[in-house]
This record gives structure tokens, C-alpha cells and sequence, in this order.
């Protein structure tokens, strides 16, 4: 098993941060329209400063796993480092590069936490 | 069965329309090899040439690009969910899928007069098949179960070779490889809503994908709700007087869905795929803590075992199975 299989089935089976963030004071939702892949970053900002970020999906398993490598790895970093992340960082946390068909599908966690970065406007129920 | 799907269409509001046919599959396929899907240029979306999911997202893509620049191209796709098909959540291998800008209103187009002529042949009580060539030019040749042929490959040896697969492919009722029927790929949950709503059942369908959850597609559905389905399904929160049927062949709705309902009262909760599959669905949830007895209550194989394989026929079996279990019987 490749290094990237066994990173993308890890974070499916048993992904990080996969839970509503109640206090969330940014969140956007983000999905891949034909392939039907749906998902929800929520973070919590505090001083430019992202101190809890979490999500839910309905996704494919390679998805998930971005997701979750996602949440964990933007905790502590500026938002504006947040929005500079890109495509090859997350496909460093993944341990390679995604089949040609299914890139969208490990960038989707990425391009949705960039929205939710720039969203300021969440009320917090 | 009788159904074309290029009669599903409105020429009018469709002057061009990509049809996608499945020609080849390795691995474990869920569809059968002639499965067809039409990409409308307004956006409308029939049938499928596999159960959704990824590969056909990618036939839709290039669809809609070819509406744009005419012609044909053969697909060929990986069904590289390769981590999720390691622990049997989904189908392998690789697949050819020929998609082909056809237009409706033109009845010289080969494919609309070799679907005239597959109508011709059903209203006159006889099967027929369609044959297509994969490369070259645009051609089809149809030939009833009297022998009677429509159009040419373009090659009286073709036509032939096509002519003497005929008996084989009248008698099984199946789609020979690399020579496709008229057959198109009905939709379960389609077939579901229109006949729950003869049933007098109340039907909500829910998908996270825009150009599938459409009102053109499901007419007999009393509610289309688009979104995150896990969502969707929480908030309907279905007691025990309702079913939860899931047809998506998908696991990124179904494992959502179920983590949802598993502990829920709903009264029925069916989910579409073989006994292999079930059990693997059953494990990754049983990983999660879920009991065996809460994981016993997912129906699948779903609906009663009536025989047949077609989408309306499977959405048959499971209303059936529905209804059986409403009246008391032991199914």
C-alpha cells in the first residue's frame, strides 16, 4: 500500500476534527456539484488567528481525509497564511498527488476553508 | 423494457444532446455494459452509465464539453476510488464509456433514426438491438428479432458480424459486449417516486447534486430537498411509520445517512447493493461502535427477491418489500 493510500484511508476511517464547532464564528460550505461531494468548514478566529477549525461532509473518502488533514493542520496559522495555502500543500499532508479525476475532491476541503476564512458574517446560534 | 431515453426528450428544448454508453468495464462494474446517459445542453441529466458517484461526474463534465464542439470520444476512466474500493465501499477497475453529440430534432442524426426504428420494431411486438460502431464515422445498424435491419456500420461484414450476435443477445436478454440495445438505464429512485405516488405514499428525494435533484426528473415527488443529505435526513428525522430507502450506490451518503438512522425509529431502512457490500458498509460502521443489532436493521440486499434488474424493477421490489412489511408479513 502506498504512503498516500494509507494516509487517505487513516483519515477516512477515523478523521480528525469531523463534528459541529459550536462556537464557530466563520464557516462556509463548499461541495463539487456533479460528483455530489458536500462539506462544511466551521473555524473559530480569534486575533487573526485560527484556534479551532472543524467540518462535516457527506464526501467520498479521499475528501474526508483532506478535510481532515486540513482542520488539523490550519490550527494555530494566520488566517492570512490560511488563505495562501495551496493545492500542493494539501497534497503534502496527503503523502501524494490524487488520481487526475479526483483532484477536486482533495481540494474542495481547501478552496471551502478559504471562503470560510474571508466569512466573518457566521451568528453564532 | 421498452424504455428509450432520447424519448424522454424534448427537441425543443434540447437542440443538442450528448449520449453516453458504457462499452466497456474491468473490474467489478455496477452497471451493465450498454447503460446509457444523455447530457442535455439545458443541463438535463437520464439515465446513468454507472450508479453516480465520481465516474459519472467525469462523463457529465466531458459531456458538456462536447456539446459545445460536436462530435464523439471515448472515455476511458479509472474508477480510482481506490482507498474507499479497498475496503468494498465501491466499485474497481477501469471503464470505456463513448459519449456522442447527437441531435434530437434531426432525423437523419444516426441516433435518432436508429432509436425510430427500435420503436418502430416494439410497437410491432419485437425486440430489437442497436448496433454502433466505436470508431470512425457516426453509424449504427438496428436489427429486429425478425432479422429485419435499419441503417448500416458502414461495412457489410460488420453487419453482419452484428446480424449473427442477434439470437444470442434476444435470448439472454443482456447487452453484448461492444453492441449496445436501446435499453436505457432507468433511475431507481425515479422509478421509486412514481410508483410510491401510486401507491398514495408520500415521497421526499434528497441528493446533494444539483443537476440530479431536479423536478423534471422526479414529477410524482412530493418533495426534492438539495443539500448535505446526512443533514436533510436529520432534520426530516423519519419515524417508524417511514421509510428511508437509499439508492445513491454511494458511500459518501450512505455512511453519513446511516450513521443518522442507524439509532433513529425510522421504520424501514433499505440501502441498495449486494450482500458483500452491506457487509462492508456494516464493518466500517461497526468500527464506528455501532451494535450488531443496530447495523441488522439496514436492508440490503433491499426489496423482495422478485427477479428482476432493471431500475424500475428493483424500485418495484423494494415497494413491494415496503408494503409487505406495512401489512404484516414476515419478509
Amino acid at each position: 500500500m502506498t504512503a498516500y493510500r494509507a494516509v487517505v484511508l487513516e483519515h477516512f476511517r477515523r478523521p480528525r476534527n469531523r463534528s459541529l464547532l459550536p462556537d464557530a464564528n466563520r464557516a462556509a460550505d463548499g461541495a463539487n456539484p456533479l460528483c455530489g461531494d458536500r462539506i462544511r468548514i466551521q473555524l473559530r478566529v480569534e486575533s487573526d488567528r485560527i484556534v479551532e477549525a472543524r467540518f462535516t461532509a457527506d464526501a467520498c473518502a479521499l475528501c474526508i481525509a483532506s478535510a481532515s488533514l486540513l482542520t488539523d493542520g490550519v490550527r494555530g496559522m494566520t488566517t492570512r497564511d490560511a488563505t495562501e495555502l495551496d493545492a500542493r500543500w494539501i497534497t503534502g499532508l496527503l503523502g501524494g498527488d490524487p488520481p487526475a479525476g479526483r483532484v477536486k475532491c482533495a481540494t474542495l476541503p481547501l478552496d471551502t476553508l478559504r471562503r470560510a476564512v474571508r466569512d466573518n458574517s457566521v451568528e453564532v446560534p | 423494457m421498452s424504455e428509450i431515453l432520447l424519448e424522454s426528450l424534448d427537441p425543443s428544448d434540447e437542440s443538442r444532446v450528448v449520449q453516453a454508453t458504457l462499452v466497456s468495464a474491468t473490474g467489478s462494474s455496477s452497471k451493465k455494459i450498454g447503460a446509457k446517459m444523455l447530457v442535455g445542453a439545458s443541463g438535463k441529466l437520464l439515465g446513468g452509465v454507472t450508479i453516480g458517484g465520481c465516474v459519472d461526474a467525469q462523463v457529465i463534465e466531458a459531456g458538456d464539453a462536447l456539446i459545445t464542439s460536436g462530435g464523439r470520444q471515448m472515455l476511458d476512466i479509472s474508477l480510482d476510488d481506490d482507498e474507499a474500493w479497498e475496503i468494498g465501499l465501491t466499485c474497481g477497475g477501469t471503464v470505456e464509456v463513448l459519449i456522442e453529440c447527437i441531435a434530437p430534432s434531426d432525423a437523419n442524426d444516426p441516433a435518432v433514426s436508429s432509436y425510430a426504428a427500435v420503436r418502430n420494431a416494439l410497437d410491432g411486438d419485437r425486440a430489437a438491438v442497436v448496433a454502433t460502431a466505436l470508431e470512425g464515422s457516426r453509424t449504427s445498424l438496428v436489427i429486429d428479432e425478425d432479422g429485419i435491419r435499419t441503417g448500416t456500420l458502414g461495412d457489410p461484414v460488420a453487419d453482419d458480424a452484428a446480424a449473427s450476435m442477434l439470437p444470442e443477445v434476444l435470448r439472454t436478454g443482456s447487452r453484448a459486449e461492444r453492441l449496445p440495445t436501446a435499453n436505457g438505464a432507468g433511475q431507481i429512485a425515479m422509478s421509486l417516486t412514481r410508483f410510491a405516488h401510486e401507491l398514495d405514499m408520500r415521497t421526499v428525494v434528497v441528493d446533494g447534486r444539483e443537476r440530479y435533484a431536479t423536478r423534471d426528473r422526479f414529477p410524482d415527488a412530493d418533495e426534492i430537498r438539495l443539500g448535505m443529505p446526512s443533514e436533510i435526513v436529520a432534520e426530516l428525522a423519519p419515524g417508524k411509520r417511514n421509510a428511508v430507502i437509499l439508492v445513491a450506490h454511494d458511500y459518501k451518503y450512505e455512511l453519513p445517512v446511516l450513521r443518522n438512522l442507524l439509532r433513529s425509529t425510522v421504520g424501514y431502512l433499505g440501502m441498495l447493493g449486494s450482500k458483500k457490500r452491506g457487509a462492508a458498509v456494516r464493518d466500517l460502521l461497526r468500527e464506528e461502535g455501532f451494535s450488531d443489532d443496530e447495523l441488522s436493521r439496514i436492508r440490503t440486499p433491499i426489496g423482495l427477491d422478485i427477479g428482476g434488474k432493471s431500475s424500475p424493477e428493483v424500485a418495484l421490489s423494494i415497494l413491494a418489500e415496503i408494503v409487505a412489511i406495512r401489512s404484516g408479513k414476515r419478509v
